[in-house]
Formats: C-alpha cells, sequence, structure tokens
C-alpha cells in the first residue's frame, strides 16, 4: 500500500538506520522538573500490559504452579522427552524453513510477476489454511500412505513403494503444507511495501528478473522473512493433529504427542503437573527463538514507500516453464488433498469403491442433519469473528508499540505475545480451565475466547511487525516536528501503516480459529461445540465420510469468502 | 421422587396428566413418562459418541421429563484433563462419568473421588462388570476383536495366536497404547496372559504392526485397506460393515478383552438421585436395547445382540483380574513401547 503520508516522501530510498534518532524523538519517558512525564503513548502501553497481563500471564501463571508445584524433571529426563524435544525442535525447524521458501516464492511469483492466472492460483494456495490439520493428515495418508493409488502403483510396478507418508518426513512435509500460507500471508503483504521501483531500477542497470529479486527484493523482506520464521517456527513447536496421525505409527514422538502420551494412557501420577512442565519446556524453546528472531532483527534496513505504481515483473521467455511449475507444484499440495476430501465426502463409508453407483449425498446429510452442527458453526464464526477483531486490535496495538517506540520491556511484551503460540492447546486449555472458576468464566464462550485471543495473537503481531521492522520513522518524526503528540503520531502515522498487515492478521486469526480443536475440545461447555469439535466427534464415531463432507464445506465456503475478502485483504 | 418439596398442586397435576396419559397401561410401564421426581440438572462427561449419547439422553428424559441432562463428550484423554483441571480449581463439575475402562474409574475410587451406590439393575445384569465396592458399574461390553479387510484377505486370522505368524508381517493396524485407553488394556491383558504374554507380544511386534492414535482410524485402515487386518472394537467394525465398507470381524477363539465403559457418579455431586436414576436406565432392559441398537454388546442378555454379531455365549470373553490389570498396567505399556519402539 502506499499512504497519502509515505507518498509526500517522494521517491524510494533504503539506508541505514540511526538508532539514537528514535531516542531522542521517542522517549519512553522523558523526565520534566523531576517528574515522570505521562502522555498517551504511556497509557496505551499501560493498557497493552494489563491486557497481556490478563489473557496471557495468568493462564501462563496457572500453567507454572501446576509445573513447579511437583519436581518431575527426574521423570522428564529419564523418559522420552529429550528424544522428543529433538524431534519438535527438528520438525518444526525444518517445515518453518520450507513455509518460509515456499511462502516467499509465492509471494514473489503470484503477486509480483505476470504468472497467468495468479489470482485463482492464489485462492487455491490458501485451502490448506481452512482444513483442520488432523482432517488434512487424513486426506494425506488416502494419497500418499503406504497403501495409498500411487504407493500401491509404484509397488506393483517397481517392488516398492514410493514414499511412505508414516514418519518424521511426513510430519515435516504437512507442517509445511498446513503453515506455508501463513507465511505467505505476511510476507506477501511485507512485499506489497517493497517499491517496484528498486526492482525496475536493477533491471535498467541490466540485472535479469531473477538477479534483481534476489540482490534487491529478498533482502529487503529479511524482516518479513524472519517474522514469519519465527511465527511458523514457534506454531509448529505446538501442533499437535499432525505428528499424532502421520508421525506415531512410526514412533516418530514430539512433545506435543509427549502432552497426550501422559495425560491418556493414566501411567504417571499428577498427569497434570507433567503436562504442565512439558508445556513449560516447549515455552522455554519458543523463548529461545524469539531472542534469536530480536537479536538478529537488530540490524535492519529501512525503506520508504514507493512513489510509482508497481509494476509486474515480466517473465518472458521462462514464463510458460514457470507457470507450468508453479500450477503443477500448486494443485499437487491443495487440489489433491480436497479431491481425496471429495471423494470420501461422496462415498459412504471407508473402502468402498469410486463408482458411480456408489456416490451419495447421505453423508452430507449426516454432516448437516444434526441439529448441533447449526449452533456449532454459529458458535465457531461467532468466536472466531470476535478473536479476529480483537487480536487485530491489540496486535496492531503492541506491534506498533514494540517496533515504532524504544521501551526496555519492549522485548518482554512481544515475547508475551509470542509464546503462548509454542504451547500445546490442550496445556493452554488446561491453564484456562484453571482459572476459570475464579474469573466466572466457567462454562462460558468467552472462555474460549479469551484462549483463542491467547493462542493466536502472536499472528497479528507478527504480521505487523514484518512491514514496520523495515520502514523508517521520518513519518512520525514529521508528524512531531509539525507539532503532533507522540499518540497521535503512532495513531495517525504508524497505526495508518500497519492497519492492512494487522488486518491480514486478523484474517489469518479468523481462519486459524474456525476450525481450532485441541483449545475447544477442552474448553466448550457441556451442550455447546465449535466446527473443529463437531468434525473431531464425527470423526470419533466412526462416521469418517461425514466428517470429510463437513470438511469440504467449511473448505469451500472458506474460499468463497476468502474470494470475496481478498481485494481487502490485498489494499 | 421427593413430592413432599413441591406444592401439592404441581404434584396433584401431574399425577392425573399421568393418569391421563398413561391411559389404560398399567403403572408399572417403564416406558411412560415420569414427572414425580425432583427437578434437577446433572452433568455428564462422556466419551460415548456424540450422536449415541443425545440418543441415550432424549430416550432418558422421555421417562424422567423433570431431570435435564447436560453432556461434555471428549476422548478419554481429554476427559481426564478437563476432570484434573477442574479438580487443581476447586471441585470437579461433573455428576456422572461414563467413559473408558474400568482401571481408570478404580485409580478414581482410590482417591475418594467416587460415591459408592447400587443400582437398582445391579442384580440384573453381568456380575463380571459391576464393582464389588460399588463405586461404577460396567454398561456395554466392547470387546476387542480381529477385524480384516474383505476384499483383500480371504481367510483370516482366528485367534491372537494366528495373527502373530509371519504371514501377517506388516499387514497389521492397532491402535496406540498411549492414547486409546482400551489399546491400553488390551496390552496389559496381553501381557499377563498366560497362553500369550511377552513371547506373542515379540512374535506381534516382529510383524512390525502399524500403530496409530486410536480405534477410529484403526478400523478406517481397516477398511480402506492400508492395513488389511488389525485388533480394533467390534462394533466400530461392525457398523462400518453395515455401512457398506468391505470390513469384517473374527472373534479370537483364545480369548477377546474388553472394556465395558463404566458409569460412576463423582462423590462431589449435588445430585446423586437423579445420577443414580440416569445410571439405572442405562442398566434397565430399554437402556440396554437401546445399546444393542446402537450396536453395542450389552450387559444384560434379556435383550438379545446387535445385528451381525454373534450370540454373548459364543463368544469367548477374557474377564481378567483388575487388581493385576491396573498393578501392571504401566508395566505393560511400557513393554508394549519398547517392543514397538
Amino acid at each position: 500500500m502506499t499512504s497519502s503520508a509515505s507518498r509526500a516522501t517522494r521517491g524510494p530510498a533504503a539506508r541505514g538506520r540511526a538508532p539514537s534518532r528514535a531516542q531522542f524523538l521517542f522517549p519512553t519517558r522523558t523526565t520534566e522538573g523531576g517528574r515522570l512525564r505521562w502522555d498517551g503513548i504511556s497509557w496505551l502501553r499501560v493498557a497493552a500490559w494489563l491486557f497481556c497481563a490478563g489473557v496471557i500471564a495468568t493462564p501462563l501463571s496457572a500453567i507454572a504452579v501446576q509445573a513447579f508445584s511437583g519436581n518431575h524433571l527426574p521423570l522428564l529426563l529419564q523418559g522420552d522427552v529429550l528424544e522428543a524435544g529433538l524431534n519438535s525442535l527438528i520438525s518444526a525447524g525444518l517445515s518453518a524453513t520450507g513455509a518460509v521458501a515456499i511462502g516467499t516464492a509465492l509471494a514473489l511469483l503470484l503477486d509480483r510477476t505476470d504468472l497467468p492466472g495468479a489470482r485463482i492460483l492464489r485462492l487455491f494456495m490458501l485451502t490448506p489454511l481452512l482444513v483442520p490439520p488432523f482432517v488434512g493428515a487424513i486426506a494425506w495418508l488416502s494419497i500418499a500412505g503406504p497403501a495409498g493409488p500411487v504407493n500401491r502403483f509404484w509397488s506393483d510396478t517397481f517392488g516398492a513403494p514410493l514414499w511412505n507418508i508414516y514418519g518424521g518426513d511426513g510430519v515435516v512435509f504437512l507442517l509445511i503444507v498446513h503453515s506455508y500460507p501463513i507465511a505467505y500471508l505476511i510476507i506477501g503483504a511485507a512485499l506489497r511495501r517493497v517499491p517496484s521501483d528498486l526492482e525496475q531500477l536493477a533491471r535498467i542497470g541490466g540485472a535479469g528478473a531473477w538477479t534483481a529479486v534476489r540482490h534487491v527484493t529478498i533482502p529487503l523482506l529479511k524482516p518479513a522473512l524472519l517474522s514469519a520464521f519465527t511465527l511458523t517456527l514457534v506454531s509448529n513447536l505446538a501442533d499437535f493433529g499432525i505428528p499424532s496421525i502421520i508421525g506415531l505409527p512410526e514412533r516418530f514422538v514430539t512433545l506435543s504427542t509427549l502432552v497426550y502420551r501422559y495425560i491418556q494412557s493414566g501411567t504417571v501420577d499428577a498427569p497434570l503437573e507433567v503436562v504442565s512442565t512439558i508445556g513449560l519446556l516447549l515455552l522455554v524453546l519458543a523463548a529461545i527463538a524469539v531472542i534469536a528472531d530480536t537479536l538478529v532483527s537488530r540490524r535492519k534496513l529501512e525503506l520508504d514507500g514507493g512513489a510509482t505504481v508497481a509494476v509486474p515483473l515480466q517473465l518472458g521467455r521462462a514464463k510458460p516453464a514457470i507457470a507450468l511449475i508453479t500450477w503443477t507444484t500448486g494443485l499437487a499440495l491443495t487440489a489433491l488433498p480436497i479431491f481425496a476430501l471429495a471423494t470420501q465426502a461422496l462415498l459412504p463409508a471407508p473402502g468402498v469403491p469410486l463408482t458411480w453407483e456408489n456416490l451419495t449425498l447421505d453423508s452430507f446429510r449426516r454432516a448437516l442433519g444434526s441439529p448441533s452442527t447449526a449452533t456449532g458453526a454459529i458458535n465457531s464464526i461467532v468466536l472466531s469473528v470476535g478473536a479476529g477483531i480483537i487480536c487485530a486490535i491489540v496486535g496492531l496495538t503492541i506491534g506498533t508499540l514494540i517496533t515504532r517506540l524504544r521501551s526496555r520491556d519492549n522485548a518482554i511484551l512481544n515475547g508475551l505475545a509470542l509464546l503462548p503460540q509454542a504451547i500445546p492447546g490442550l496445556v493452554l486449555a488446561v491453564g484456562w480451565l484453571i482459572i476459570a472458576p475464579q474469573l466466572g468464566l466457567f462454562n462460558t464462550p468467552w472462555l474460549i475466547l479469551c484462549a483463542y485471543v491467547m493462542a493466536f495473537l502472536a499472528m497479528v503481531v507478527q504480521s505487523v511487525n514484518a512491514p514496520l521492522r523495515s520502514t523508517p520513522l521520518a513519518l512520525e518524526e514529521a508528524a512531531r516536528l509539525a507539532g503532533a503528540s507522540r499518540a497521535r503520531a503512532l495513531v495517525d502515522i504508524s497505526w495508518r501503516l500497519a492497519a492492512p498487515a494487522a488486518i491480514t492478521g486478523g484474517v489469518l486469526v479468523m481462519l486459524t480459529a474456525v476450525r481450532e480443536l485441541t483449545i475447544s475440545v477442552l474448553l466448550v461447555a457441556p451442550g455447546t461445540q465449535t466446527i473443529g469439535v463437531l468434525i473431531f466427534n464425527l470423526q470419533q464415531a466412526g462416521a469418517y465420510n461425514a466428517a470429510s463432507a463437513l470438511s469440504l464445506i467449511i473448505t469451500v465456503i472458506g474460499l468463497a469468502g476468502l474470494g470475496l475478502t481478498a481485494r481487502s485483504i490485498r489494499a | 421422587m421427593f413430592p413432599a418439596k413441591k406444592p401439592l398442586t404441581v404434584v396433584a397435576f401431574a399425577a392425573l396428566a399421568g393418569i391421563v396419559l398413561t391411559g389404560c397401561t398399567t403403572a408399572t410401564d417403564a416406558t411412560a413418562p415420569n414427572s414425580d421426581t425432583e427437578a434437577a440438572t446433572i452433568t455428564l462427561y462422556t466419551s460415548e459418541p456424540q450422536e449415541k449419547i443425545d440418543e441415550i439422553i432424549s430416550a432418558f428424559t422421555e421417562q424422567q421429563s423433570n431431570i435435564t441432562v447436560e453432556v461434555f463428550r471428549a476422548g478419554t484423554g481429554d476427559l481426564t484433563a478437563r476432570i484434573e483441571a477442574e479438580r487443581a480449581a476447586g471441585e470437579i463439575q461433573a455428576d456422572i462419568l461414563l467413559a473408558a475402562d474400568a482401571p481408570t474409574f478404580e485409580a478414581y475410587a482410590a482417591e475418594d473421588l467416587l460415591l459408592e451406590f447400587e443400582s437398582a439393575e445391579a442384580a440384573n445384569i453381568n456380575q463380571d462388570v459391576v464393582d464389588p465396592e460399588g463405586f461404577y458399574v460396567g454398561t456395554r461390553i466392547i470387546p476387542t476383536v480381529i477385524a480384516y479387510n474383505t476384499g483383500l484377505v480371504d481367510a483370516p486370522p482366528t485367534s491372537w495366536q494366528e495373527l502373530a505368524n509371519p504371514e501377517w508381517a506388516n499387514k497389521i493396524v492397532m491402535p496406540n497404547p498411549d492414547v486409546s485407553g482400551a489399546a491400553a488394556f488390551n496390552a496389559t491383558v496381553w501381557y499377563n496372559d498366560d497362553n500369550l504374554g511377552k513371547e506373542w507380544l515379540k512374535k506381534l511386534a516382529a510383524n512390525n504392526p502399524v500403530i496409530v492414535d486410536s480405534n477410529g482410524p484403526t478400523s478406517q485402515a481397516i477398511a480402506t485397506g492400508t492395513q488389511p487386518v488389525g485388533a480394533v472394537v467390534d462394533y466400530l467394525a461392525r457398523e462400518l460393515a453395515a455401512a457398506g465398507s468391505p470390513i469384517a470381524v473374527s472373534y479370537p477363539s483364545d480369548g477377546v478383552p474388553y472394556v465395558s465403559q463404566p458409569a460412576g457418579i463423582f462423590a462431589s455431586t449435588d445430585e446423586a438421585d437423579a445420577a443414580k436414576l440416569f445410571i439405572d436406565f442405562l442398566l434397565s432392559a430399554e437402556g440396554q436395547q437401546l445399546a444393542v441398537a446402537q450396536s453395542y454388546l450389552p450387559v444384560r442378555n434379556d435383550v438379545g445382540t446387535p445385528e451381525g454379531a454373534p450370540p454373548m455365549d459364543e463368544i469367548k470373553i477374557v474377564t481378567p483380574d483388575l487388581d493385576t490389570i491396573s498393578e501392571s498396567r504401566a508395566e505393560a505399556v511400557t513393554y508394549f513401547n519398547d517392543l514397538i519402539g
């Protein structure tokens, strides 16, 4: 986007940042006549802190109290925790790298070049966001499982299966598939702030399209790549559905599936304490990632807004080849599982051969016929839209406070907003259940709303951080020089700069929350449900085909919604 | 049950309504709505599939129109987590737990969390599923059997011994004892079985079985042919077969381990009487007929068996010593995991 204010700076420029300037113009607190000066910004910061204390620190401390009420480290150290921790780190690290790589490629190809059909492909590429990971994992099993059509064909022809999805490699693959859309949205939002003038300049100077992208665009995207990497890394640490369905059959245990082992099997005393300890362990892993992120992002480039309309990069002679590769890979990643879901949804039971006579709409009737489906859908929509809006507002506030103003507590505030994402949903939900009676929230939908906000705030904060980290403070400085207060400068300039990213983040939160399972399943009040829980319940009842039908409906509705709002997301 | 606490007119009206509604039927007709009981709301935590528990509750409230049942449905592990969190916060919020297996209830009973009670129906049901101390009572027989894909397997294994034969190598699927309570129970029964035991578990492990989450994905893997044979609870396999999946069950001749989906009342309940009525209903002839209609094997022998299931006396059920099971469960599950891992 190009705001009217950024146009005023006339022309693109990239330059190193002088950190002291910010200190000079944006003091956290200045003492005037020996008294602390409080202005709107201070109050905003206090409000952000109070919010984080209530929605994040309180349930975290409930988890910590559980974890420290008994010493379970010996049990954890002699157990499989080290191996599971290593597996968690490796799978989250590799999948975050993969997701950022694919997200960057997509952002460049879909938003920056003249790739044919980019708008339609973009919708396809976002579908993994809409499918609950545990449903996606099952759909992929039917494609690349040991007896899937591909492997069966390969075994018959060459005597051995091509690739068995079970195990660590399958977990990494599926984590990538389900997290690259988040990376793409964050990187894409930041890319729109990189003026294409710079690329044009490089092209005029004789660079090819690829050279221009590699030496000009990607370095300017670094802060966004880092934001996306940290976010996907941290959230993949906590993912449960994929490692439990794809990893466990080959005994690939991660910390989040280990949580379920300890709580479910009844083989340990005080399972809550053990599980909380594992939750804190994941928190420490995530904290390391966040600290690394903060250290790396200290050195950065700044970028003014572009002065000209963005011109798509011409792919030239490579266009047909690139289009073919992108479309094939894109459809393989997204249309195949949707096709698998659709087949399941149209057949009466698993294992029934796919023929015209066998096709039926019974699964759809079963999925939609239940009275709980309608109420579940309404619950999910209200809760996820609510969470999206709250996260967008709070995330925008926190994101701008920590990137636009210098303060010693920035790193802590940032960490507090990011860390809950690394804790498995089960542990987060337990934390909320423990404090719910005191808050009077027990068995109310507000409990789920609070937990969603806690779990997904990171998405908005990282979305907002990504573009702001590379935007100079010149505009805010100009506003201050013209007499605006710090608060006025923040609201009028920083918020407007970051609003599109906050909206993207809010939409991400909505899409993720609408099909959330592991938190909702513990926090729903008796008699109420959410869509994720509905699908899971169908699955548990053996109604696999009805579960597929419901997932398919949600994917299609979500796609339609995305298609309609795509413009506003890209605004 | 406590008409004295109600305004007389309400009782009189209810009695009148009862007479008018029941008409010519006798007063002992179990299906007549009973509005004599005190109004109560009970909360049920269960792992029953949602559709099934909805049917059960609506049949119950037809009988007891004054009692409202609120249900929280989740897998056994999530139920455990919620109950533990509620204990940490103060008090368990559920009145009734209907889930899992006897050892789970033994553990709660050992911590004094369960209410001692005797169901009015206790005398009419299979005594193997009744807790002698009266803390819980089994409500269905859920055996784990051998299921196979009829499109891919002609001669299925007829016993656990045969399942461990090398011909089934790489073809077996089983639920994860870390996740599924029934699977942990089975592993413990096999571990302690004189004829199977560690030797058999080693042979089974040599067949390299695929271990999936829970019983649901197990039956799905068998039906789709991903793994053509496996150990799974019988009702899921029979339901899939009825829906058209190429799956059939074989009740192993060397004994079928089962869990009994027990029901118990939490000691912290405020509605013990209503809760007891609910459990009585589960065990009553009508409740058990409903269980049979929902393809469960019943705990009474006067209600028949589900379509596709053999009569109860043709199935060789293993009834292990529960103390042994409870004591050796962790050891057995660890042994199993070490073999498979």
